[in-house]
């Protein structure tokens, strides 16, 4: 075949510059080790999601020193958790995946990208060094309200990032006379032990107890309330643990007619979490 | 004598009017949906409710990537082939039947988008031009969308008819360069095209008439960019043609080089198809591995474009020099600027040049993660299809429709003015696509204004990348109607002669310098189908294992626009995402 001179020049100029191209993004993947999103994952069924010991209760967990896991699930039109709230200087590893259609997952003027495809986990692993607030987008057709399918990642100072929880449960009613207690549930998301106080007010009584949860685990403190001096009617407690609170209304009555021992609904609906916890996205 | 393809061949161009007549319909109709996607999420005019702009761009999608750009192929490679051959098609009722299957699907895939705008219609197909699944059209869509690749199927199969009863009548003769392209463009279609058909007719289709309940969405989604890498080489490769067909001649000269330009062909064949996963790099469920094989097998696909840029730059030279230019670039100004065939193609080649570097940023695989479904990438799909094969097609069509009439074209200067405007318009609206891209504005939305945050630009503003946007789609959409007046006053600009005659001069270097196993087609569609069972084997494989060949449980979720207005849309909406949580 007779090829021109010139034109077996640009033919190899064009053949380096190919392999040049190649060479560079190799040199991305292994040298500076952005990886692909890829098949690591464990397929997951749409409909398996709510049983799911990470997707059932989307959220951000503790896993290392400065390492944390985020499972997100997207599906029409909204993403959970909402906000993703993750602590600076971390390394989340995020995981998402969807409850129905194809979604993308981008956070918006970061290369944290993905697709979001039902029946399977999307992972990727960013490194947070400053505090900031992100918008996430999903980023692919999904629907009539694509467009309105947003959610915030929030990067908090180091210091101010907890992952305690808090719940109480009390009695709505007690007898005069009678004793009764107040429960309240602390939990500790952190690989750390959580060292605080716990301080209990009801009426003008205060109580601190110090109190030790190991790394992600949680412990039960109880308060005992003598009814007697508190006298009769309406008596608001708090029970506070770093900066969270829990709060309700007790009331002293002469006697319970008509109902049983135990008293009325003690689910803790009457304790109002002051708090937005990340990770508390209970839908 | 007068020699124009129509004195030649009148009933061919005949037919070839009538196809390009469809495909500058559906041109007209793509470019008014663009222009209000381009004021719709600049927010600039919103004449439409936000749910229903999908239904815009759904259209818009099908109407110019599938049915102008594929009819005008379908015209053009038509041309070629009766013109470098030398004949007619073996039987002319065959070649009617095929475009009327080509109709017949496009205009049924248009009635399910188009019911999508009317309420008391209960069919619709907003799932966009990738209909991705579980996103759900009517069948109607689908069927439509088979009809009409079977319709290009049978046009191949008519193409390759003709050849076969030339090469009875000449044998031993090297295929003309002209149906040598159309060959095999056809083979690499035939090849990729297997995909979206498999994906609906195995696994959509039946799923959209309720015949099977579930779907794997990688599957089909892989089955799709299988196909969808390939097509758009289906969009390219007429324009291919046309640069080195017509331009050498609209320069001035001839054509470079033959055995080269059948050498970039039979790359087409080979590499077009096996780097579909591209479009997947960030997709969950494909291992890293299979994604880096296709990363370098697109970057290889860069040669015969790099290739034809030589070629087309070489023989544009070369014409200018048979003018009378001289120097070193002063040769520039020696070519026909004022001629809007030969300025309208010379200025898609250079968008195709800039938009083919975006390109390479999209391919590079971990760069991809700051464009990937980002505003960005239609920036790259206006400069590539929607310039480099468009502004093409358009600037061909100043050459070709009078020789398929017989008639001199209107309005010359007109002409020229509308191939620059179509240049600025794309400069504006790409450029603030690119930009809007790199920022994080999202492709594909109605109203990329969040709540929960502000785009950081650099320089500029939000602001400015809108006007810039609005403005380049007024410009376009200006640019197309100028167009469309042209080739309708054109059409009946009777008692007029056009200027050229239909021959094509014959190219510096002939065939002879190559070897004949370039022409020998069954040879490279066998490597090329090699190449795809090693490229997609073993992902496929894959796939299916993961998720199953109906996929894991996965209902459809049908994308339709119901009741009437908004709040009727808010509670489906609602009703929607609540019917999941609690499932
Ligand atoms: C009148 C001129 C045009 C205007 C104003 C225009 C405008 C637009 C806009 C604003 C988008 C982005 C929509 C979004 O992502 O939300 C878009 C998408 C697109 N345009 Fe155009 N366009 C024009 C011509 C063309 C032409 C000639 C082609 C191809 C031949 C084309 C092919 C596409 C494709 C394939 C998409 C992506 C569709 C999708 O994401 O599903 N456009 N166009
Ligand atoms: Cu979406
Ligand atoms: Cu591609």
């Amino acid at each position: 075949m007779r090829i021109h001179t010139y034109e077996k020049l640009w033919l190899v100029a064009a053949l380096v510059l190919i392999v040049g191209f190649i060479a560079t993004i190799t040199y991305g993947s292994v040298g500076l080790g952005i990886s692909m999103i890829d098949d690591s994952e464990e397929t997951l069924s749409p409909d398996e999601i709510n049983d799911d010991e990470r997707f059932g209760e989307p959220r951000v967990e503790q896993v290392g020193e400065n390492e944390y896991e985020a499972y997100v699930v997207a599906q029409t039109f909204i993403f959970q958790p909402d906000p993703i709230e993750v602590p600076a200087n971390s390394r989340v590893t995020f995981y998402v995946t969807s409850r129905d259609v194809i979604h993308g997952f981008a956070v918006v003027g970061t290369n944290t990208n993905t697709m979001v495809i039902p029946g399977e986990v999307s992972t990727l692993t960013v490194e947070f060094d400053e505090p900031d607030e992100y918008g996430i987008v999903c980023n692919e057709y999904c629907g009539d309200f694509h467009h309105t399918m947003e959610g915030q990642l929030t990067v908090v100072p180091e210091a101010e990032f907890d992952m305690t929880e808090l719940e109480a449960e009390a009695d709505d009613e007690v007898e005069l006379g009678d004793e009764t207690t107040v429960t309240a549930t602390v939990e500790n998301g952190a690989l750390n032990d959580l060292e605080t106080t716990a301080t209990f007010e009801i009426g003008d009584q205060t109580v601190e107890e110090d109190v030790t949860v190991a790394g992600q685990d949680t412990e039960e403190l109880a308060f005992t309330v003598d009814s007697t001096e508190l006298g009769e009617g309406d008596h608001d407690w708090t029970v506070t643990v770093d900066d969270h609170e829990e709060s309700g209304t007790l009331t002293v009555v002469e006697d319970l007619e008509g109902e049983d021992e135990t008293g009325a609904d003690t689910d803790g609906a009457n304790g109002t979490d002051e708090d937005a916890e990340a990770g508390d996205t209970d839908a | 004598m007068r020699n124009t393809f129509v004195d030649a061949y009148p009933d061919q161009a005949r037919f070839i009017r009538r196809v390009f007549a469809t495909s500058f319909t559906a041109f007209a109709v793509g470019a008014f949906f663009g222009l209000i996607q381009a004021l719709h999420r600049t927010d600039i005019l919103r004449v439409v409710e936000s749910p229903t702009y999908y239904t815009v761009l759904t259209g818009h999608g099908v109407f110019l990537v599938l049915s102008f750009t594929i009819f005008f192929l379908v015209g053009v490679y038509q041309w070629a082939v009766t013109d470098s051959l030398e004949r007619r098609p073996v039987d002319m009722r065959f070649t009617w039947g095929w475009y009327g299957l080509m109709v017949l699907g496009t205009l049924l895939a248009a009635f399910a988008i188009l019911a999508g705008f009317v309420e008391s219609i209960d069919v619709s197909a907003n799932t966009l031009f990738t209909f991705y699944a579980p996103l759900q059209g009517h069948p109607i869509f689908y069927v439509g969308l088979v009809l009409f690749v079977v319709g290009t199927w049978l046009a191949g199969a008519d193409w390759f008819r003709s050849w076969l009863a030339w090469k009875g009548e000449h044998p031993g003769e090297r295929i003309p360069l002209p149906t040598f392209m159309v060959l095999t463009t056809m083979i690499m279609w035939y090849i990729s095209s297997i995909g979206v058909a498999v994906a609906i007719l195995a696994f959509i289709l039946p799923w959209s008439l309720g015949i099977v309940d579930s779907i794997n969405p990688t599957l089909t989604r892989t089955l799709f960019w299988y196909f969808g890498h390939p097509v758009v080489y289906f969009w390219l490769l007429p324009a291919y043609l046309l640069w080195y067909i017509l331009l050498p001649k609209l320069s001035g000269g001839r054509l470079f080089s033959d055995p080269l330009a059948r050498v970039v062909f039979i790359l087409f064949i080979l590499l077009s198809t096996p780097v579909g996963i591209h479009h997947q790099y960030l997709d969950p469920g494909i291992a890293e591995g299979f994604k880096f094989i296709v990363m370098t097998n697109t970057m290889f696909l860069l040669l015969p474009s790099f290739l034809t840029a030589f070629t087309v730059v070489a023989s544009m030279e070369h014409g200018a020099r048979q003018r009378g230019g001289t120097g070193y670039v002063g040769w520039l100004r020696a070519l026909p600027w004022r001629e809007p065939a030969f300025t309208g193609m010379a200025l898609a080649g250079l968008v195709f040049a800039f938009g083919g570097f975006t390109g390479i940023v999209n391919a590079g695989m971990n760069i991809n993660y700051l464009v990937h479904n980002s505003l960005w990438v239609p920036g790259h799909i206006h400069t590539q299809v929607g310039t480099a094969s468009a502004l093409t097609f358009m600037a061909g069509s100043y050459w070709l429709v009078p020789q398929l009439t017989g008639n001199r074209l209107v309005g010359r200067s007109i002409g020229l003015v509308q191939v620059l405007l179509w240049f600025i318009g794309i400069v504006f609206m790409t450029n603030s696509m690119y930009r809007g891209g790199l920022v994080g504005i999202p492709r594909r939305t109605a109203e990329p204004q969040y709540e929960g945050f502000q785009y950081e630009v650099a320089a500029g503003s939000v602001g400015e990348l809108n006007a810039q946007l609005a403005i380049g789609g007024i410009l376009l959409f200006i640019s197309a109607m100028l167009f469309l007046a042209l080739m309708l006053l054109t059409l009946f600009n009777r008692d007029s002669e056009p200027v050229d005659n239909r021959t094509i001069p014959a190219p510096l270097s002939g065939p002879e310098d190559s070897p004949a196993v370039l022409d020998n087609l069954k040879l490279w569609a066998a490597i090329a189908a090699v190449l795809v069972l090693l490229a997609y084997t073993i992902p496929l494989a894959s796939i299916v294992t993961r998720g199953g060949l109906f996929g894991p449980d996965i209902g459809p979720f049908p994308v339709t626009i119901e009741g009437s207005g908004s709040i009727e849309l808010v509670r489906m909406g609602l009703e929607f995402a609540l019917e999941t949580v609690s499932r």
